[in-house]
């Protein structure tokens, strides 16, 4: 296992001192032993035990997965992947435009990213997802519980009793429709209390306190198994104001990016974050983009930017691994999110109202 | 810089070990650079001994010169230029993706990079029925896209209707699945233990599940590095140049592909494009391509996009071509 020093995990004082001394692989660590080693380098026998625990243990994994067994690694083959995947859920929106333009519904094991101007939906997307997520799976969701962190205090809880209770009236009448023993059974235990008591809300106020949030989250994600959507509402409001020091705002957001990427595969979740918008002004003319920067652009794995076209709500699916870009229109009423509902006769006139690049061509026609 | 220990050659005793280390020689680099007779007084070691100990430490560690000729040999018969799938993409990297090389994809969030890297690593499953290690670090990998473009690039059409009928039309794209293997690497000590451990498998030649290994694509090095650097702490350029190193072993011992992929930013909010990770990082691929979209905004959906050459030892810089990652 020749494994180089400067490749351990270890502290950086001591990886200096150990590089200094002449120390190149692992091997060469493990032989000399802890008394050596605390003569070789000058630091105390405890600390050169806890380094050498951490080489052994590094060493030991490497080891087991040399033999073969998966382990610790997250290492498949793309075909076992794509099995996985086609049995996995999708947390649904109620509004079937965006979950056709999302693939099914936000994806499990994905960071998704919800970006948009004040007053156009964010906070409430967020809410339908985490009553959504609850659905049972024989009425098509993934009956999973959800985590709400709120940085910006917009979560209303009478706004989430509005959207369950509806999409509770929902699922009864499906039951009814169908009439199948296992929904009658599903809807006992899918009530209002329920759904309100399986959303687990935190608030932070600071960028540290949503910091220490998101790295104790793994924790309490292990005892909550079932958590199967986690919602940051607001990541850029921490973030952006009060920020002299904007190289390490860009590693805290990094080391936040990939924590939660790590958070969404281990446990098998969704990970909803909303982002504001921000002016760039180019040479001529001035364009709405998402927050915090370039580089946080790449932690999200899907994009989806919610804008304003006179009147109507549309969402831009802007970045996605397996979906082509398009845009789609929403309505948000007092049940939560739907779809906007053309009526047959005027389809074609209002298609040309909510997408202004194409010709009005049955104006044309019409004319 | 290797510690001086008994066994480390024929000549080496723990005595003489002892003696030098009292005065102060402990590595390798120490012993042989310093003036043997004068060490030999010293130490009250025999000058003959001292001399034969020092050939030898010189053999086992030091470097070679090869000659121009036999490089170009031994290049010849083991590069191998790897089509990309897409004829404009193999016209800008002239034909292909070499061998020994690690060639990087940069471009802004959304342009497609990890939808390059699928593409490719399904024209050479495919393809050319050779193994990829796909390393993913920003949970992009999607198995049914991939699946999808496995589909599409079969070409012939009524050879894959008539096996249709037959049920057997996918069994070439499963098999091309198979032969891709994904490691999801989320922190950069979990990627040096990841590339370590392939690079231990291919020097033991385990033939179990890997078959002949031709690429390894790494999406993206920025996600894992970004989080270490800057501040006041070096440790992060430390672990960049180690990765650096680690990715050309791979890439040159084993003859593999190496491509990367990393993110771009600006100076400030309105300055050009520039490449992240910094000047260091830059001199690490041979290749470097950029991808931009077609349109500048969001606003404006397409999928076309541009890609242009912006470092390369063979082809001059500045070519652009168009490339469609519908």
């Amino acid at each position: 296992m020749q494994r180089e020093v400067g490749t351990l995990p270890l502290a950086p004082a001591l990886r200096a001192r150990l590089a200094a001394a002449g120390f190149q692989t692992a091997q060469e660590l493990l032989d000399t032993g802890p008394c050596g080693l605390s003569k070789e380098i000058g630091i105390s026998r405890e600390e050169a035990l806890e380094a050498l625990q951490v080489v052994r243990q590094e060493c030991h994994g490497d080891a087991a997965r040399m033999a073969g067994g998966s382990g610790a690694t997250r290492r498949c083959t793309a075909l076992e992947l794509l099995e996985e995947e086609q049995t996995q859920g999708f947390i649904i929106t109620f509004c079937s435009a965006l979950d056709n333009i999302l693939g099914g519904g936000v994806q499990l094991t994905k960071i998704t990213e919800i970006c948009g101007a004040p007053g156009v939906g964010k906070t409430q997307l967020c809410m339908q997802l985490a009553v959504d997520v609850q659905i049972p799976e024989c009425f098509g969701g993934v009956a999973g519980e959800a985590v709400f962190i709120d940085t910006e205090g917009s979560f209303m809880v009478d706004r989430v009793v509005d959207i369950a209770s509806a999409c509770v009236q929902h699922c009864h009448l499906i039951a009814e429709a169908q009439q199948e023993e296992d929904h009658r059974k599903a809807l006992e235990t899918f009530s209002l209390e329920n759904i309100l008591s399986h959303i687990y809300y935190f608030r932070c106020r600071d960028y540290v306190e949503l910091l220490a949030q998101v790295y104790l989250l793994p924790e309490f994600l292990s005892e909550h198994s079932k958590v199967r959507l986690v919602v940051i509402d607001g990541i850029a409001f921490p973030f952006r104001h009060d920020f002299e020091d904007l190289s390490l705002r860009t590693r805290l957001l990094n080391g936040l990016a990939q924590q939660l990427i790590i958070i969404a595969n281990d446990h098998k979740s969704a990970v909803v974050l909303t982002n504001q918008m921000t002016t760039r002004i180019g040479q001529s003319q001035s364009t709405l983009v998402p927050a915090l920067g370039e580089s946080w652009g790449h932690a999200a794995t899907v994009r989806l930017i919610l804008h304003w076209d006179n009147s109507q709500r549309l969402a831009t699916l802007y970045k996605s691994p397996s979906q082509k870009e398009s845009t789609i229109a929403y309505h948000i009423t007092s049940h939560g999110f739907r779809d906007v509902q053309p009526p047959a006769v005027t389809h074609s006139a209002e298609g040309t109202e909510m997408n202004p690049r194409k010709r009005p061509r049955t104006e044309q026609e019409k004319q | 810089m290797v510690v001086l220990r008994a066994g480390l050659c024929p000549g080496l005793t723990e005595d003489m070990i002892q003696l030098l280390r009292a005065n102060g020689i402990r590595t390798v680099v120490d012993f042989v650079s310093s003036d043997l007779e004068d060490v030999a007084q010293k130490c009250s070691l025999s000058y003959k001994a001292l001399v034969a100990v020092r050939r030898v430490l010189l053999a086992q560690f030091s470097a070679f010169p090869a000659n121009g000729a036999d490089l170009y040999e031994e290049l010849k018969s083991s590069t191998a230029i790897l089509p990309t799938g897409s004829p404009s993409l193999d016209q800008l990297l002239d034909s292909g993706l070499y061998t020994g090389e690690v060639t990087e994809l940069m471009g802004v969030p959304g342009t497609g990079k990890t939808q390059v890297c699928l593409a490719i690593a399904a024209s050479v499953s495919l393809g050319l029925k050779q193994h990829v290690v796909f390393l993913d670090s920003t949970g992009g990998f999607t198995a049914s896209r991939l699946y999808q473009m496995l589909r599409a690039q079969t070409e012939d059409e009524e050879e894959q209707a008539i096996l249709g009928r037959l049920r057997l039309c996918f069994v070439p794209q499963l098999e091309a699945l198979q032969r891709i293997q994904v490691v999801r690497v989320f922190s950069i000590y979990e990627l040096l233990s990841a590339l370590q451990e392939l690079r231990d498998r291919l020097s033991q030649q385990v033939v179990s599940s890997m078959g002949p290994l031709k690429m390894v694509v790494l999406d993206s090095v920025s996600a894992v590095i970004y989080p270490l650097l800057g501040g006041r702490q070096s440790e992060g350029l430390a672990l960049m140049m180690q990765l650096s190193r680690e990715l050309k072993t791979l890439a040159r011992e084993f003859s593999l592909a190496v491509v990367v992929t990393n993110q771009v930013t600006r100076d400030s909010s309105t300055g050009p494009l520039k490449p992240a990770l910094g000047r260091s990082w830059s001199f690490v691929p041979s290749t470097r391509v950029l991808l931009e979209g077609k349109g500048a905004t969001w606003q404006k959906g397409t999928t076309q996009r541009v890609a242009s050459l912006a470092k390369s030892p063979r082809q001059p810089t500045g070519i652009q071509v168009e490339l469609d990652i519908g």
